[in-house]
């Protein structure tokens, strides 16, 4: 039945998985690209320099691609079951709710982590052929509270897309903007790392409960 | 477990608002037996579509009790909501599968799944097994919920409002097609609609809602039987409420000289109550009825 479940789920995201996809490679070769110039025209020592004293990573192009993935993924995945309010027909499935729900939200966080892993497999081939390990594992360091913002984007759209109700949606968005606001203001990844750790609860658990909640008050009848 | 004798669907002293207003309904009991075709009939906001919801657990009662299969609704198993077929009112699928898939999909939950069942309604259709659900009418999808309901091969199937949005064709397809396998296999069917004379040919009993309560609660056969519709000329220029004071006569009403009366009790009676409230009744005569006359007849015209 799982696997009935996870076509169902994979019916709904592919498109949205085969566009991130070619667009996450298009903008990890983007900004290889950019690197490439950066090193014709100033050479690799320029390259390390800037990447040493002035923090910068060259693959800040990517910062809000993870968010707008995990958002359009979570839209693409829970939309469908909310219009006509088609989540009576998956609730009717002869299968345990809470797995139900469990097992949609692991079919949409496993895509997002392919999307994420191949970008992120571009960047580090690349680099570690021109900067040495440590400032690799700096642009990784960069990167994955970008990736984690996507994860949790992801987390939250499909909290909110579930609810029934005009209220708890915006109280779920507003906790959802404020959590991703905290993680993108840092401004050294250290800060994120930190930030990550005390937010881990509300960047997954919390809206996995929330879209457990979701259903439940669905189910009560608490529908607009 | 359910025996023999137990009802497939029980529903206890049910009681529902619209949010903390007005009552849908109260202490609404009905039973639906093995085999039955029973069918919930009632105007538009009577709590047709709230009754399945609740029954399908999509809405928590205020009030009550229902069981299936002598589980409560509350906390039913999915073993036993395997044994359930639904159909969400405007034949609602999953608009992003195809034919295929989605036979292809629902045939990992049910294990009695019948796939023959399913294609061969499909066959019907004249539609790529490749199509989308999003894009056929209306008449179309109506046509593969009804196919996954068959091929799921359910001991209990319940319909809400199957008939919304579907040209006569495809009502009567559906009827046809319903009628001869819920009788074939012995099902239980639990169904409601805004068209009764769809129903007439299909149901066993019935249940007639108006606004917060049950009207009537009966077999077809018995309300065809005992439920009648009287019509006389009427020479006076004013008729008396002849529904008053639990007098029997439902619905009374006079159009230009015709007066039309419906009631449950005997011609005799309806002479007596006339006779009592001075009314001078010419050409009284018992009419022919169909069950949506009779539906008119308890619920009114209004």
């Amino acid at each position: 039945m799982y696997r009935a479940l996870l076509y169902k789920e994979w019916l709904k995201t592919r498109r949205v998985f085969y566009a991130a996809i070619i667009i996450s490679v298009i903008m990890a070769v983007y900004a290889i690209l950019n690197m490439n110039s950066v090193i014709e025209t100033f050479g690799v020592g320029s390259l390390w320099l800037n990447m040493i004293q002035k923090d910068v990573s060259m693959v800040s192009i990517l910062t809000y691609l993870p968010l707008i993935t995990g958002l359009a993924m979570g839209i693409a995945q829970m939309t469908p079951e909310m219009s006509h309010k088609r989540l009576k027909l998956t609730l009717h499935l002869p299968y345990p709710t809470n797995k139900l729900v469990l097992l949609m939200l692991a079919t949409g966080l496993l895509q997002l982590l392919v999307i994420f892993a191949v970008q992120l497999l571009i960047i580090v081939i690349y680099d570690a052929q021109i900067i040495p390990a440590h400032l690799v594992s700096r642009v990784v360091l960069t990167t994955l509270p970008w990736y984690v913002a996507g994860f949790c984007a992801y987390m939250f759209a499909a909290a909110v897309c579930l609810e029934g109700t005009w209220f708890m949606r915006i109280i779920i968005s507003l906790l959802g903007c404020g959590v991703l606001l905290i993680l993108f203001k840092r401004d050294d990844a250290m800060a994120a790392y930190n930030s990550m750790l005390i937010l881990f609860p509300v960047l997954f658990i919390i809206p996995t409960i929330l879209s457990l909640g979701s259903i439940y008050r669905f189910k009560e009848g608490l529908q607009d | 477990m359910l025996n023999n004798q137990e009802p497939v669907i029980s529903v206890k002293n049910l009681t529902q608002r619209y949010g903390k207003g007005r009552i849908i309904y109260q202490d609404l009991s009905f039973d639906v037996p093995k085999g039955r075709i029973l069918g919930l009939l009632g105007k538009n906001g009577t709590g047709k579509t709230t009754t399945i919801n609740i029954l399908m657990g999509y809405l928590k009662p205020q009030a009550g009790e229902c069981r299936i299969f002598g589980e409560s609704i509350t906390e039913m198993r999915p073993e036993t909501r395997a044994r359930i077929a639904l159909l969400i009112e405007g034949h609602v699928q999953y608009a992003f599968m195809t034919i295929e898939q989605i036979e292809r999909f629902y045939s990992h939950f049910y294990p009695k799944w019948n796939k023959d069942a399913y294609y061969e309604l499909m066959h019907k259709l004249h539609v790529s097994p490749n199509q989308h659900i999003s894009t056929m009418s209306c008449g179309q999808r109506s046509q593969v919920a009804l196919g996954l309901i068959l091929a799921q091969n359910a001991d209990l199937l319940v319909l809400d409002d199957f008939s919304l949005g579907l040209d006569p064709g495809y009502r009567r397809l559906f009827v046809e097609y319903l009628q001869e396998y819920a009788k074939a296999e012995d099902k239980t069917v639990f169904m409601t609609s805004h068209i009764i004379q769809d129903l007439e040919r299909l149901i066993d009993d019935c249940i007639i809602m108006d606004y917060g309560r049950i009207l009537t609660q009966t077999s077809v056969r018995d309300l065809m039987r005992d439920f009648a519709r009287y019509t006389f000329t009427f020479d006076g220029d004013n008729l008396p409420d002849l529904s008053e004071n639990e007098s029997g006569i439902i619905n009374p009403s006079l159009i230009k000289n015709e007066v039309e009366l419906y009631t449950f009790k005997s011609r005799e009676y309806v002479d007596k109550v006339l006779a009592e409230n001075g009314i001078k009744a010419t050409n009284l005569e018992r009419r022919d009825m169909s069950l949506e006359d009779a539906f008119i007849g308890l619920t009114g015209k209004y």
